[in-house]
Order: C-alpha cells, then sequence, then structure tokens
C-alpha cells in the first residue's frame, strides 16, 4: 500500500489540483493588475508633471508600460533626459 | 429584534446557488426562524420550481416594489415547513426594473416580519447582484472545486468587501474520493487562494438532483450528505459560528476499513 503510493508518484505526472491551484493564483494576481487605458494615461499625466519639475525630458520618445512575466509584474517608465532643472538650494518643487 | 439579511451569491452561474439557497432556507426555518428567501432572478426565475412552489405564484417581487400588493400577498408559504415562505422573482419584467433603493425599502420591511431573509442573486455581477448586495447585511459565497468557479468567487469576494460586507465559504459539489487523489481543489487549497472564512462543506449527491426533480426540501432526506451538511451550515449561521465544520471523506470499502483498523491495532501495540 504504501509502497505503491510511493511507486505512483515517481512515476506519475503531478496532481492535478496542484496545477489547478498554480493556474488559479495565476489567474487571480493577473485579474488585480487589470488597468484600463485610462487609468494609465492619468498616470503618465502625473508622472510627467512630478518629473517635469526636475528634468527636462523628451516627451516625445517616453512609454509608460506594465510588464508581465511569470515570476514578477513591473511598472516601466522609460524617458529621455534632456537636462536636470537647477534649483536654488532650500526651495522646494511644489 | 430587527431579522438578517444574508445574500447568497457566486459569480459564476451553475455551482448550486439556488440548491443552497433553498436548502439552508429550510433548515433554517425546521429549525425555527420565520425565513423569506427572495429570488432576485428577475425574468429566469428558478426557485419556486426547486421549491416545488411554482403553481401557487400569484404575486411577485416586482409586484410589492411597485405597490400591487402587499408583502404578505405575496409571500408563499412553504407547503412542507412552517415559517418558510419564498418571495418569487417575476418572469415578464425586465431585469432592470429594480432598483438599489427598492430593495433597501424592501428589506427594511421584511427585517421586521423574518429572522432571516435570504436573496437568491442570479449569477454575474450585474443589475441582480448589485441590487441584492445593496440591501444585505451578510454574505454567503457558494463555489465548487474548479478554477473558473474559485476565480469567479474572488471577484465577488472582492465586491463585497468593496461594500464592507465580510462574506463567508461554502464550498459545494466536492468529490472526496478526488480530493483524496489530488484530482481535486481541497477547501484547503481554495481557502489558501481566497483567504476567506469557511462556513461549509458540501459533498456531492445524487440526492440533490431527486429533492430537486420532485420539489422537497434537501434537508428533510435523511439519507442525503449534503442536506445534513446544509443543516450544519445553517446551525452556524444562526447563532452556532462555532461548529465545527466537518469534512467529507471518501467512503472506504470494506476490506479497507477493516484494513486500517488492523494497522491502526497494531500500532497501539507496539
Amino acid at each position: 500500500m504504501k509502497f505503491n503510493d510511493l511507486l505512483k508518484k515517481l512515476i506519475s505526472k503531478p496532481e492535478s489540483k496542484e496545477v489547478a491551484k498554480k493556474r488559479l493564483k495565476f489567474a487571480l494576481v493577473y485579474d488585480k493588475l487589470e488597468v484600463t487605458d485610462n487609468m494609465l494615461d492619468n498616470l503618465q499625466k502625473e508622472l510627467l508633471e512630478v518629473i517635469s519639475r526636475y528634468f527636462e525630458i523628451d516627451r516625445s520618445s517616453m512609454n509608460l508600460d506594465i510588464q508581465r512575466s511569470d515570476e514578477y509584474s513591473a511598472l516601466v517608465f522609460n524617458t529621455p533626459i534632456l537636462s536636470a532643472k537647477r534649483q536654488q538650494q532650500g526651495t522646494s518643487a511644489a | 429584534m430587527e431579522g438578517k439579511v444574508i445574500v447568497m451569491t457566486s459569480g459564476k452561474g451553475g455551482v448550486g446557488k439556488t440548491t443552497v439557497t433553498a436548502s439552508l432556507g429550510a433548515a433554517l426555518a425546521l429549525q425555527g426562524k420565520r425565513v423569506a428567501i427572495v429570488d432576485m432572478d428577475i425574468g429566469l426565475r428558478n426557485l419556486d420550481v426547486v421549491m416545488g412552489l411554482e403553481n401557487r405564484i400569484v404575486f411577485n417581487v416586482v409586484d410589492i416594489i411597485q405597490g400591487r400588493c402587499k408583502l404578505k400577498q405575496a409571500a408563499i408559504k412553504d407547503r412542507r415547513i412552517d415559517n418558510l415562505f419564498l418571495i418569487p422573482a417575476s418572469q415578464s419584467d425586465d431585469k432592470d426594473v429594480i432598483k438599489p433603493e427598492n430593495m433597501v425599502w424592501l428589506t427594511n420591511k421584511l427585517r421586521k416580519e423574518f429572522d432571516f431573509t435570504l436573496l437568491d442573486c442570479p449569477a454575474g455581477i450585474e443589475h441582480g447582484f448589485k441590487n441584492s448586495i445593496a440591501a444585505a447585511d451578510e454574505a454567503v459565497v457558494i463555489c465548487t472545486p474548479d478554477v473558473s468557479s474559485v476565480r469567479d468567487a474572488d471577484r465577488v469576494i472582492g465586491l463585497l468587501y468593496a461594500r464592507s460586507i465580510t462574506p463567508k465559504l461554502v464550498v459545494n459539489r466536492i468529490v472526496p474520493k478526488m480530493v483524496e487523489s489530488g484530482d481535486m481543489l481541497s477547501h484547503e487549497d481554495i481557502i489558501d487562494v481566497l483567504s476567506i472564512d469557511l462556513v461549509g462543506l458540501v459533498e456531492m449527491d445524487d440526492q440533490v438532483v431527486v429533492s430537486s426533480n420532485t420539489g422537497t426540501p434537501l434537508v428533510s432526506n435523511k439519507e442525503s450528505k449534503a442536506g445534513m451538511a446544509f443543516q450544519r451550515i445553517a446551525m452556524r449561521l444562526d447563532g452556532h459560528p462555532d461548529l465545527p465544520v466537518e469534512n467529507p471523506m471518501a467512503q472506504k470499502g470494506f476490506w479497507k476499513k477493516i484494513g486500517k483498523k488492523l494497522s491502526r491495532k497494531n500500532k497501539d501495540d507496539k
């Protein structure tokens, strides 16, 4: 009996419920990361606002994207910097 | 004291929501509570046939809301179980005829008349769902041990949390044999994924089909394992939250049982 179980585990494919659980977990993570284009646009606008207080950037070649792989999801914001803005010491950006 | 309004929901259709609702309603009524079950699936009513009350409908939930009848006129009394009432859905109206504020008004009336009001929510997260959760104090989420059902349950749980309702989970249609062989998600797996409190486990039971064929309550059938599970869930909802949740086990064959007993004895001897 015990031996049979061991043999089964060694020979057979992984339990199908383990596959189900893994797929489910990924699906839920992905579902929660789903964002509308509108939301990404707004995020981009606000990011631009903040960054351009400190840097001169090339607005035409910047891009914002969500990249997903099996292990992680990342928000990728790419923008060429033209120059830093010189600020007087002690003044806040606002 | 005012009664409780509990929404029964699943997101995905076909997981046994209507059976669970009818059975829990019957079980609560058998425990001596006054219970109203409201069919919220406007245009596609189902609960009436499951409960065997289909030929006694005169008025429906839309009639109450639109003032064509009194609450008491639309509530159909169950023939077999005292204190159990059904408020049927309308079959002819559009599903957007009811608005969330109508349901708040209706459930305020129901809370005064009944200890428990169960809202049988239609599948999906549209009108019927929004109407039902707008009026509910508590929620029971029903899922089966498969990927699509658990995923939809997760979505529904999120929407309930957004309304500050902390739902409880019923896992329906468990096949213990498949769970033991590793071919079906166990309730531990499901809870691990959903992080939600469990209120009951119900195993797959042929008696569910038999009882809906005849329109008789599953919980009065002592042979039905599902029926017994529903009775225990009803007790947990009705003031006994700590009643342990029984895990459905596969029936062992005669020789296996003997074998197990023997091996246990051997262990004891050592």
